[in-house]
């Protein structure tokens, strides 16, 4: 079956959607910021099995897949440049 | 709950600025004041402010872990503008491309 929506509706939606997308934009403005703000600090990341390392914050790709961490302290050595996997991780955190 | 991941973005705004406890994988549980939710991964970025020497300690749950948000107290004026001095750049820098 084909339902027609009457051109209300379709304004309600538009507004809703433009309300939506507002949201949506702050939030990930916000977020990106976060990233910006914990570049070059040293983070704690607490991984699965609750193992925690630390390492020194770089970069994010934009999916917030992988984390670019340099001086990644492992309990076998200090890895000097590393990714993280982001599914990997439950927290991170670090102070401002 | 529904799960944390799936919740729309106006629905994320209803936790920012506000007191919560997040329960994570492995029985983790951490509470802070929300300054976000990232809507592309749902990982939600909790502050909380030391009493000395201004400081605050930022702490993000990655949502695939997030279980559960539990709403502890409402934020006021105050306490969303220590969230937007803490992240926000100091006299109106603009980033752009």
């Amino acid at each position: 079956s084909t339902t027609i929506s009457s051109s209300t509706d379709t304004e309600t939606d538009s507004v809703q959607i433009g309300e939506e997308q507002c949201a949506r934009s702050m939030l990930r403005e916000s977020f990106l910021r976060t990233l910006i703000a914990m570049t070059n600090k040293q983070v704690q990341f607490y991984m699965y099995e609750r193992v925690k390392v630390n390492a020194v914050f770089g970069a994010s790709d934009i999916d917030v897949l992988n984390f670019q961490v340099s001086d990644l302290q492992t309990p076998i050595g200090v890895q000097k440049e590393a990714l993280l996997r982001c599914q990997d991780v439950i927290l991170y955190s670090f102070d401002l | 709950m529904v799960e944390w991941r799936q919740l729309k973005p106006l629905e994320w705004c209803k936790y920012v600025n506000k007191k919560v406890k997040v329960t994570a994988h492995e029985k983790h549980q951490f509470d802070g004041w929300v300054f976000t939710v990232d809507p592309v991964s749902a990982s939600i970025v909790l502050v909380t402010f030391q009493e000395k020497g201004g400081t605050a300690t930022v702490r993000v749950v990655t949502g695939h872990a997030v279980q559960e948000v539990e709403i502890l107290q409402e934020g006021n004026e105050e306490t969303a503008r220590r969230l937007r001095d803490t992240f926000m750049p100091l006299g109106g820098q603009v980033l752009s491309l």
